[in-house]
């Protein structure tokens, strides 16, 4: 009896054993050879060839740095790479360098998870400079508290797609997109027919709040829009925006241009492709998929404004880790300044379908000729001048959720837009009493 | 006896229907997968053959490395899980220990707990032991489980002792009779775990992506991931319908070789107590 329990202890440890040297014990490489090595996550939205033109660009770097080695780490999408981040600091291993949403500013800063970035900028002899050259509308959210948190990488704006095919046989001219909220409604209502929609907006969750914070820039005259800059407050129920909600129902409701319910985000291109909705608002992303499938003639314009022009920003920034050796530190800075060299920005932009980050970039060969091939991929940057950040508060993705649930209330008519509102502002407003 | 065949026709009918319904986002899945990509999808593909959808997705990411590191974790975890919860069951079944009603409880409580919950501290603990970024720190949080050790308990105490006693007078040691008399009876358990366990680990996405960096030590879904969460663009669904190909392939074939075992280990071990 003994003997047998002895015996099948034994075995079992051997097979442990024997399982873990079979599977390898490969982690914690050490830096015998006397290099840094750099960990940097990255998600990836845009499909398989991002993440090689990361890893290419990493083997460019690491050859341009003997004594760096960046090690690129894809950790699935923005949501899944903030957990990454937070199981990884918990444990003890951070990431040097990473990239994460814009607006995630707010939660890196207030829980150290990532550093001020202003002290290497001040040190840096062109930092100022290289500083100044990002778009304004895109360097505009990486600011927490007057210091900068993150680098501008892969971002994105909000712009309109239209047929201009359809423009023409609703007795529209193709090359005057509607550019207010009334001519809107117009153009609209002469583009609806029986299996054509005149406008479409992505209204699931996740995309909502997008679109909402251009309506709620375009509606407001005293620069009051979602949110406070210092995003520890919401203003959701303001009159104005309760009139941008109102009008949003009464393209599906009063004047039916708009297909009634919630649309996915992903489905309407698709439709848009197909001719089943006449004008889009979607992302700049999207273009290379509409430029190469599109059967008809499309433009693209300006989000239509009302009491004046504006469009959101969105997509992820560079971060360095807090807590992690002065050495890493400016390596880590050396290593964003890389990637967003202009050339580099630029070819990143025409890779992925990004908008390009920097003023230089559009100055560059690269640019111009695409702009010249693709004329409607310019309204990106245009538009770029009146566009500020999407919605983005301290925990963000609660608020954007609670923004979402409520705008959805509002449009499988549970709730009126004011109703709806009210009551985004009054959960938002629990969930942000901690950050006061 | 006419009431008993409608009977029998409308539950044909109804299984029909819901072979159906179960059937066709494979269809569509492999319809999409090799047929050229095209905006306007429909449920068959109306454009044509190719391979180019699997050749890209293929070349794109590691697949073949990711396929020997689900490979590897999926057998593996399998077989210790199989070793550790036959040796725990057998214990808190048959053998009489201070504690044992406690000991019990608490490896009970582990099924309620969802996994998801405890990715920090294995985290953790993986940082600790210098595990992370390894196959080991994969599986080694799965080397026990509860699950199995349950049903397995339930099957074992069904087994008669008057059996077991019988063993032991013709000279069975502990282990032959765990061998040659329990774990026989138990076979539908084993295979119905096996099934979860596998296709658990196989599935599994954000514990691999946490706890591993390097493509040498990455799993399918990570591979698939990439592909399917591409939502900032447009989805390409020809490549998300080929990378899924890919992955389900192996299991897809393996459910059909060993369907009928599958059915019945589902049937044994849902009607015993």
């Amino acid at each position: 009896m003994k003997k047998t329990k002895k015996i099948a202890a034994l075995g079992l440890a051997v097979l442990m054993g024997a399982m873990t040297v079979l599977t390898g014990c490969s982690g914690n490489e050490s830096e015998k050879d006397g290099t840094l090595h750099l960990t940097f996550y990255y998600p990836v939205n845009v499909g398989g060839d991002a993440a090689k033109l990361i890893e290419s660009a990493c083997e460019e770097f690491n050859a341009e740095n003997p004594d760096i080695v960046v090690e690129p780490v894809y950790t699935g999408n923005y949501d899944d790479t903030v957990t990454k981040i937070q199981t990884a600091i918990q444990g003890g291993t951070p990431p040097d360098v990473f990239v994460s949403l814009a607006t995630q500013r707010f939660t890196m800063a207030s829980t150290g998870m990532a550093m001020p970035l202003d002290d290497l900028i001040a040190a840096d002899e062109e930092g100022e400079e290289y500083i100044a050259d990002f778009l304004p509308g895109f360097m505009e959210d990486s600011y927490v508290d007057g210091k900068i948190y993150s680098i501008p990488f892969q971002r994105s704006t909000e712009i309109m797609y239209y047929n201009k095919d359809k423009f023409v046989e609703a007795g529209l001219d193709p090359e005057d997109p509607p550019e207010t909220w009334d001519e809107l409604v117009e153009y609209a209502k002469k583009l609806t027919t029986d299996d054509c929609y005149g406008v479409g907006i992505a209204l699931n969750s996740g995309s909502a709040q997008w679109t909402f914070t251009a309506y709620s820039l375009q509606n407001s005259t005293d620069g009051k829009m979602l949110m406070s800059e210092d995003g520890k407050e919401v203003f959701f129920d303001t009159p104005e925006n309760v009139e941008a909600l109102q009008f949003w129902l009464d393209l599906q409701n009063k004047h039916k241009v708009m297909a009634e319910g919630i649309v996915q985000w992903t489905d309407l291109p698709t439709q848009f492709l197909a001719g089943e909705v006449a004008m889009i608002y979607h992302t700049t992303g999207n273009m290379a998929n509409i430029n190469s499938n599109a059967t008809f003639e499309y433009g693209t314009c300006f989000l239509p404004g009302n009491k004046q022009m504006a469009a959101p920003t969105g997509g992820g920034n560079f971060y360095i880790s807090s807590g992690i050796s002065e050495e890493r530190v400016q390596a880590a800075w050396k290593f964003i300044k890389f990637m967003t060299e202009t050339e580099r920005a630029a070819q990143w932009s025409l890779d992925t379908g990004y908008v390009a980050t920097r003023q230089s970039c559009f100055e560059t060969d690269l640019i111009k000729n695409y702009y010249e091939e693709v004329p409607q991929a310019k309204v990106a940057y245009e538009q770029i001048s009146v566009a500020k950040p999407e919605l983005t508060t301290y925990n963000a993705a609660e608020i954007w959720r609670v923004l979402n649930d409520n705008i959805q209330s509002a449009v499988v008519g549970d709730a009126t837009a004011k109703e709806a509102l009210k009551n985004a502002q009054k959960e938002a407003e629990e969930i942000l009493a901690d950050y006061q | 006896m006419h009431a008993k065949k409608t009977k029998s026709i409308l539950i044909t009918l109804m299984s029909i229907v819901i072979a159906l319904v179960m059937l066709a986002p494979l269809v569509w899945l492999v319809g999409t997968a090799f047929t050229e990509p095209s905006f306007n999808m429909s449920f068959i593909p109306k454009t044509k053959f190719t391979l180019e959808n699997i050749k890209y997705v293929w070349n794109a990411i590691p697949f073949g490395q990711y396929y020997i590191n689900t490979l590897i974790l999926v057998i593996v975890t399998f077989s210790v899980q199989f070793i550790t919860s036959t040796m725990a069951a057998y214990a808190l079944a048959i053998l009489d220990f201070k504690g044992k009603t406690v000991i019990f409880a608490i490896i009970f409580m582990q099924i309620i707990i969802p996994n998801d919950v405890l990715i920090t501290p294995n985290f953790m603990t993986l940082s600790e032991l210098g595990l992370t970024n390894t196959k080991i720190g994969i599986m080694l949080p799965f080397y026990g489980s509860a699950l199995a050790i349950f049903l397995l308990r339930q099957h074992f105490k069904s087994v008669p002792k008057a059996l077991a006693e019988a063993a032991k007078l013709d000279g069975a040691t502990t282990w032959q009779t765990i061998w040659r008399v329990y774990m026989p009876t138990a076979k539908p358990a084993y295979l119905s775990f096996a099934v979860i366990s596998v296709s658990y680990h196989w599935n599994n996405y954000l514990w691999p992506l946490i706890v591993t960096n390097s493509p040498a030590n990455r799993t399918l879904t990570v591979g698939l991931a990439i592909f399917a969460k591409s939502k900032e663009a447009n989805m390409q669904w020809a490549n998300v319908c080929a990378a899924t190909f890919i992955i389900i392939l192996p299991l897809l074939i393996a459910f059909f070789i060993l369907q009928r075992q599958f059915m019945e280990s589902f049937v044994g071990a849902g009607i015993k107590e």
